[in-house]
């Protein structure tokens, strides 16, 4: 007989748990509300085989369970969003039971409090700024070197072109960013991703996400869009709206 | 060079729930769901310090540069990708130079 644990996904405020109609999280399990003072934490139920420390040491080293468990998790997440002020959980929170999950919520009260203070109304867009692939900075038309000279210039200009779009691409990035945060209430950059898992070409140059207020969404993206106009040497890809995932961090975390 | 511009909606999943679009990006769900977020203990004790170990392989896709702050002016150069390619094209152009001062200094060998 399996034991079962309680996955916590997120915590809300002002959340008719009734309105989830029957929202299903991971392994298909039934989501519930535990309420805690006016907080209301997202749970269900999942197999401690799986979610337990031993079977999360191991399946945390599969790439496809992690996709599995990441997008189970953050669908319940943005399900939660669309409803009520809703503070996400790190992937894999796990409590034995429901008073487990109260305990902390009581314990945690102020401070999930204060960010869910912080979010409420708002939400994350992700803007990446990226190079052109060395292709398109490369020698698109150019003549076959007839001589060696002739081909060392070339392949000597198509490097300085690199390195020189790679140097503007830069300072693109943060005119980009500069134009963002004043249509954003608050930002956070992020490390750049790495191309064998988001298989962009170019050099990702900038990545950060923009808390914005809900309702504000169609300025933030008006200015991308003339950001993008306005510099063609990159590429500036804007996704969005997430829940506050990046905001959401308690205050001394 | 509007096609460029990957601003929503053109570029969203269907709604998994509800009416809001889902971006749907492994590299953006990942880096969200294992960096950010509220962080509070559970009663399995992996969920904080040892998902910081054993995803250390998953944090090197998702995190393509060691430390964030390599985020600065030339971060890029440390983009093994570019990194690869400028050293063979170095290596390239010096064979290359090599073999034309063979040629012209032989050449003018036969002049002479």
């Amino acid at each position: 007989m399996a034991e079962h644990g309680r996955y916590l996904y997120a915590v809300c405020r002002d959340l008719d748990v009734e309105e989830l109609d029957g929202l299903l999280g991971l392994e298909d399990a039934i989501v519930d509300g535990v309420e805690a003072e006016g907080l209301v934490g997202l749970v269900s139920s999942v197999d401690l085989d799986e979610y337990g420390e031993e079977g999360l040491r191991r399946n945390l080293e599969s790439l496809d369970w992690l996709e599995t468990a990441a997008r189970g998790h953050d669908a319940v997440v943005q399900a939660a969003a669309a409803l009520a002020p809703t503070a996400p959980m790190r992937l894999a929170t796990v409590f034995r039971d429901d008073e487990g999950v109260r305990r902390r919520l009581v314990e945690q009260h102020d401070p999930i409090s204060r960010v869910l203070d912080r979010i409420e109304g708002h939400e994350e867009w992700s803007v990446k700024v990226l190079t052109r692939s060395a292709r398109d900075l490369g020698a698109d038309g150019a003549t076959p070197a007839t001589s060696g000279t002739e081909y060392l210039r070339q392949r000597k200009n198509e490097q300085e072109a690199r390195e020189a779009g790679a140097r503007d691409a830069h300072a693109t990035a943060e005119r980009v960013h500069d134009a963002l945060v004043r249509v954003a209430v608050a930002s956070r950059r992020l490390p750049p991703q790495d191309p064998r898992l988001t298989g962009h070409t170019g050099t990702m140059v900038h990545n950060a996400a923009y808390l914005v207020p809900r309702g504000e969404s169609d300025e933030f993206n008006a200015v991308v869009s003339d950001m993008s106009a306005a510099h063609s040497e990159v590429r500036i890809d804007a996704r969005g709206p997430w829940p506050p995932y990046s905001f959401a961090m308690l205050d001394d975390q | 060079m509007s096609n460029d511009v990957m601003t929503s909606p053109g570029r969203f999943a269907p709604a998994a729930y509800g009416d809001r679009p889902r971006p749907e990006g492994l590299a953006d769900v990942l880096e969200r769901v294992l960096d950010k977020g509220i962080i509070i203990a559970g009663d399995i004790r992996v969920n904080l310090l040892d998902i910081e170990l054993l995803t250390v392989k998953i944090r090197l896709l998702v995190v393509s540069v060691d430390k964030a702050e390599e985020m600065g002016i030339d971060w890029w150069r440390h983009d093994p990708m570019l990194t690869v390619r400028e050293r063979g094209l170095a290596e390239e152009n010096e064979a290359l130079q090599q073999r034309i001062d063979e040629l012209e200094s032989s050449g003018g060998a036969d002049r002479g």
